[in-house]
């Protein structure tokens, strides 16, 4: 009797310390990536606006200016108009991008054809490229195309290159048992018919995954908008926020937490579909 | 059945011959040079707008658009506009110009303009200076900033605008209170501190003692190439060598004496932190020196705004900013190149310095109009409204003398060779990365020794 | 031994595969010979011009969408292709002078048109075997009293049959001309002397194998290449491994039983991965300078400051990136791993459970083979990833030239190397020579893994 009680007892207390020990690590990493986060915030609300007048990780006094001017003061640095340009470019993108991959992956999945394993290779090695260098390549191109200085020019990049990584949402197509469309053949149903009204109802949290990472890729994107986006009213946020002057940390600041607020917002409105889908596109029993 | 392959055939001739064809008749139209003819005719284009370049301070305080507007009052009988090109000033005129991107005037540095100008690199145009107003008032040494030789004909591609040089910073409210008695050993009513090196860096020597090490005298990015360059200038360092400045195979900077900078800038750091390896210091002067933790600093003119700014953040009023913190010609060097040894006396230091102006690109339509925009930005009535309202100072010497103080130091500096400028070499924007790791390699050699 | 033996499998395999190619390659001549030797009149005239038969066959729709290409590509060629696929050879012929108004020859665009020229005829001689091939086969149905597919099962055919081609064809024109004709385009760069002071107006050349020789010869380039290199596949490994097992730990922490509230834990990991990267390295940049708000604490506890991102920080500030880099992957992968985990067979645990398994037991044979095998793909573009990382060092210590590198610093990894050299300091040329060797040595590494990942294996064997 006594024995089995210390046991259990002792199993108790090891099961405290688990769970003590658990919400240590799990205290510590939330801390671990808060804090960097919390010291943006607080940035941005410093009213000197230079990160040289903190007392280590704090500001000395705090106000509303950087918001002020990040609003107002748009003579030399845009920020309203730069945000809906980033916006603009992001949804055409993310909508064109995700179509033109879906179709892809549910392409490469389903119909077995000559090149099939050919471009599976190809797409593998061309993302091994170190890519920089081809960014000269994709600028002369536009300048014969004459898509320089043009919104568009950055969705037709970005929405032609979104196929390349097709590979998760192939996978998540592979999952879906083949008898579901073998069914529908029986019915009469053409592979377009199948791929509309079968699959893609079916692969609603592969569809929200590509969503956000094709949105969240050119909404945060430096390099290509810096290269092809000459006026400034046409920047993006990324690009005006590095234009700032170094004595602008504050609005810096604030400017960053304004472009991460969306992401954040989407991320926690569709954790569950971004799981799923990456789950699903990962694996393969 | 046999008629097949020679369809076949039939096709792949076809289509090569076509291709082969209309490519010799391309080579061949490309071949066929059309003769270029003189841009400057002096008949205005009519009915064009100009995209002006300039940089971000004429735009942020209002000068661009008091410029524009008064050059438009002016010319809209030709029905030539100028506007704000509205990109970023450092643009590279070389990516986007040649495919028609590019502004119709540029304002930048002249070592900015004339990497556009460098072998087979025609970016900006050689433009005919003699027709320009200001031609007689700018100083042969700033023209030279722009002058090109090409088979013994000299060119000029860019109109000077103003003269830029570092000049010292520092708070008069922090001078030492007794300095009349104890630090002005000439009698000559200026501190020796802002005088020459070897005060300012006992001074700051003292600042940092007395402080235990919260506060600093003499403050600056020490591995800066562009300012730490004036060191060696000073004792006979040079950046390239050559007749004309520019053989790129010759990196002279601890050429002749030029070493002896290498052991002030050492001595320099000795009195400053760690940071001075980083751009940190060049970054946090404004509000360091503006709470009081540093005396004193070395920077371009243009600047002058951002301490008054961080001065009234400060809780100082703008008033007494202005009165108190000071620009000034930079101080002197020993000669010796010793900054605890003054026996030999003091010489004037030399810096590196630069002549900002107008260019006018290759690929504008309208380089006539274009011309006639230089030339109205560079008459003496815009350069003065330029300097009253960005505090330049003009390469006019007509405004410098007339404006005098700093303007008309700036000016000799020029005119006797303190002014180091920058070389119109391609070459010289990889000059920098290597100088500044070397400059960050003996600093901390220096300390740890 | 299972992955010794799979490569060993790999090289057996391999002498047939050569030998198989003489017997696939006679099969399709053999094709082409049927063609051309049992084709009708019909099949001559799609031969002659595309479409011609078709049309002769009452297939409108078809007949006409060939002939509309046939036209397309002749204008195409008479308008610019003939002459941009000549100066894909000459480069061009005229030096362009802008100060006399003289319009020349830009070299590298006429490189890039060039390429664009000759996929655009790559693309017409498939659209044209194609042609040949579809008439063909309409023949042979004619022969078998057949009728010739009529107008509405042809446009049927593009939604079902073929519908790969219709949904492809988009995409992979988008992957041409952004992704593939970039990289053609710097692979032959490499073989110019695109580069230093021959930029246009200056024209650019062909000069062979001239720059891979300049690597071997001059001094400079070797010694720095082999020692960013050791770094950067430490650097790709440690990183990858870090990020990985990290990502997978938190997860499984989250996924514990006893933890409430995960949604809220798993927020603060998601909320790094929301901002943006350059801000969060600028942010990192500046908490660790001299100035910055570590060394403000360092000092205010009475110690030196230290220069953990300096210029001869070598470890702490390798240290340094292996951290923010973590900070920055991490999140995704718990994601990905979270997602994963949610799918193991709940079973294999209770079977372990009974057995009394230890945790750790259950991990090592359970959890880790399930979550590895799963992954490959993912870990295998993780791994290129990092190798390939930009944006870290870049952000973090940019513009540092360290002594015993050629315009390098002792962090740079090859891809920040290849930037300073040419978009810094106009080695083009060279540069891209470096970035074919460093492809080759990735590409066959990760394409080997890849073929000898289970995952890619079992594609075929999964459903």
């Amino acid at each position: 009797m006594n024995k089995s009680k210390a046991k259990v007892a002792k199993a108790k207390t090891k099961k405290i310390l688990n769970v003590l020990i658990t919400y240590c690590i799990l205290i510590i990493v939330a801390f671990v990536f808060f804090f960097p986060c919390l010291w943006l915030i607080l940035a941005s609300f410093s009213k000197s606006g230079s990160i040289y007048s903190f007392d280590g990780f704090f500001p000395k006094e705090y106000g509303l200016d950087a918001f002020k001017a990040l609003f107002t003061d748009t003579v030399m640095y845009n920020y309203p108009k730069w945000f809906l340009n980033t916006l603009f470019i992001a949804v055409m993108s993310c909508v064109l991008g995700t179509l033109l991959t879906i179709l892809t992956a549910y392409c490469m999945s389903r119909f077995r054809f000559k090149s099939r394993k050919a471009m599976m290779k190809t797409t593998l090695l061309l993302g091994m490229f170190p890519s920089f260098m081809g960014t000269i390549a994709v600028y002369l191109i536009m300048t014969q195309f004459n898509l320089i200085n043009q919104q568009w020019g950055l969705i037709l990049i970005y929405s032609a290159q979104a196929p390349m990584g097709y590979m998760v949402q192939k996978g998540f197509f592979d999952t879906i048992p083949y008898s579901i469309d073998e069914a529908a053949r029986i019915d009469g149903a053409s592979n377009f018919t199948v791929f509309v009204k079968f699959i893609l109802p079916l692969s609603k949290p592969m569809l929200v995954y590509t969503a956000l990472t094709s949105f969240t890729w050119p909404w945060s994107d430096f390099i290509l908008p810096k290269m092809l986006l000459i006026d400034k009213d046409l920047y993006t946020v990324a690009v005006g926020l590095m234009s700032l002057g170094e004595t602008e940390f504050a609005r810096f600041a604030a400017g960053s937490i304004f472009i991460a607020i969306p992401i954040i917002v989407l991320y926690f409105c569709l954790v569950k579909y971004m799981i799923n889908g990456m789950a699903a596109g990962a694996v393969k029993e | 059945m046999k008629k097949t392959l020679p369809a076949l055939i039939s096709h792949i001739a076809l289509i090569l011959a076509l291709i082969v064809v209309m490519g010799i008749l391309g080579i061949i139209a490309s071949g066929a040079a059309a003769e270029g003819s003189e841009k400057f005719t002096g008949e205005l284009e009519r009915g064009v707008t100009l995209r002006i370049l300039e940089n971000d301070t004429a735009k942020e305080q209002g000068y661009l658009k008091e410029l524009l507007d008064s050059f438009n009052a002016e010319y809209a009988e030709y029905g030539i506009k100028a506007v704000d090109a509205n990109m970023d000033q450092y643009t590279d005129l070389e990516t986007g110009g040649p495919y028609g991107y590019g502004p119709d005037v540029l304002y930048q540095a002249n070592d900015a303009l004339m990497k556009y100008v460098d072998g087979t690199r025609k970016h900006i145009l050689p433009l005919p200076v003699e027709e320009l107003d200001c031609y007689e008032y700018i100083d042969e040494r700033a023209w030279d900033a722009y002058k090109v030789t090409i088979e013994n004909q000299n060119f000029y591609c860019g109109v000077p605008v103003n003269i830029q040089q570092p000049l010292l910073y520092y708070r008069k409210d922090l001078l030492p209170a007794d300095w009349e008695n104890e630090w002005d050993d000439d009698k000559n009513g200026v501190p020796d501190i802002i005088e020459n090196w070897s005060a300012m860096y006992r001074y700051s020597k003292q600042i940092r003692t007395e402080s235990g090490g919260s506060k600093y005298g003499y403050m600056k990015s020490l591995n800066d190439g562009y300012f730490a360059s004036g060191y060696f200038f000073s004792y006979g360092g040079y950046v390239f060598g050559g007749e004309d400045g520019k053989d790129t195979s010759d990196v002279g900077f601890s050429k002749n004496d030029g070493f002896k900078g290498a052991k002030i800038i050492r001595q320099l750091a000795s009195v400053m932190n760690l940071e001075c390896t980083e751009d940190t210091i060049t970054k946090n002067s404004y509000s360091r020196m503006a709470q009081g933790a540093y005396f004193a600093t070395m920077t371009t003119p243009d600047v002058y705004t951002m301490f008054i700014k961080e001065m009234v953040n400060a809780g100082y009023t703008e008033e007494y900013a202005r009165e108190n913190v000071v620009m000034k010609n930079v101080p002197k060097l020993p000669v010796s190149g010793d900054l605890e040894d003054e026996s030999q006396g003091f010489k004037d230091m030399t810096v590196m310095g630069g002549v900002n102006g107008y260019a006018v690109s290759s690929y504008t339509k309208s380089p006539n109009a274009a011309l006639a925009f230089v030339n109205f930005a560079t008459s003496y009535k815009m350069i003065k409204l330029r300097s009253e309202l960005l505090g330049i100072s003009p390469a006019r010497s007509d405004l410098a003398d007339e404006l005098g103080g700093l303007n008309s130091v700036i000016n000799d500096n020029l005119n006797k060779g303190t002014i180091y400028v920058m070389p119109s070499v391609r070459a010289l924007a990889q000059v920098w990365t290597p100088l500044q790791t070397y400059c960050e390699e003996f600093i901390r050699n220096g300390r740890s020794a | 031994m299972k992955g010794i033996s799979a490569i060993k499998n790999f090289f057996k395999g391999l002498p047939q595969k050569i030998k198989g190619i003489p017997s696939r390659l006679s099969a399709r001549f053999a094709g082409a010979k049927e063609i051309l030797t049992q084709g009708n009149g019909k099949v001559t005239a799609s031969m002659l011009v595309m479409g011609l038969g078709q049309l002769m066959y009452r297939q409108w729709v078809k007949g006409f969408m060939f002939l509309f290409i046939q036209i397309a590509f002749i204008a195409y060629f008479i308008l610019t292709g003939a002459t941009d696929l000549f100066g894909f050879f000459t480069l061009g012929t005229r030096e362009g002078n802008a100060w006399y108004g003289i319009e020349g020859d830009n070299s590298v665009v006429m490189l890039i048109m060039g390429i664009l020229a000759i996929l655009i005829l790559i693309l017409y001689i498939a659209v044209y075997i194609s042609n040949v091939k579809d008439v063909y086969r309409t023949q042979c149905a004619v022969d078998c009293l057949k009728k010739p597919l009529a107008f509405k099962s042809e446009i049927s055919a593009l939604l079902d049959k073929s519908f790969y081609k219709t949904a492809l064809a988009l995409p992979v024109i988008g992957v041409c001309v952004f992704s593939i004709l970039p990289i053609v385009f710097m692979i032959l760069i490499a073989f110019t002397n695109y580069g230093d002071n021959i930029v246009p107006p200056a024209l650019v050349d062909w000069v062979g194998f001239a720059n891979f020789g300049k690597i071997l010869s001059l001094g400079q380039f070797a010694p720095t290449f082999f020692k960013i290199f050791g770094w950067n596949m430490l650097w790709a490994v440690l990183s990858t491994a870090i990020n990985y097992f990290a990502g997978l730990g938190l997860a499984l922490l989250l996924n514990k039983k006893c933890v409430k509230g995960k949604a809220i834990w798993r927020a603060f990991p998601i909320l790094a991965y929301a901002i943006p990267g350059f801000i969060t390295l600028l942010g990192f940049k500046f908490m660790f300078s001299y100035g910055g708000p570590i060394n403000y604490y360092i000092q205010q506890a009475g110690g030196e400051a230290v220069g953990f991102l300096g210029l001869d920080a070598k470890w702490s500030a390798r240290f340094i990136g292996l951290a923010v880099n973590a900070w920055i992957s991490i999140p995704s992968t718990m994601l990905l791993a979270t997602g994963i985990l949610s799918n193991v067979n709940t079973d294999l645990y209770e079977a372990a459970r009974v057995d009394g398994a230890s945790a750790w037991k259950q991990f090592i044979k359970i959890t880790l083979p399930y979550v590895l095998f799963a992954t490959t793909p993912v870990l295998i573009s993780q791994f290129i990833g990092n190798f390939n990382n930009f944006g870290i060092f870049y952000f973090l210590r940019g513009g540092l030239y360290v002594d015993g590198y050629f315009l390098a610093s002792d962090t740079d990894l090859l891809i920040n190397w290849l930037y300073n050299m040419s978009i810094d300091n106009n080695y083009y040329s060279i540069g891209a020579a470096i970035s074919l060797v460093i492809f080759i040595i990735t590409s066959v590494i990760s394409l080997t893994v890849y073929v000898l990942s289970p995952s890619y294996k079992q594609e075929e064997t999964f459903r």
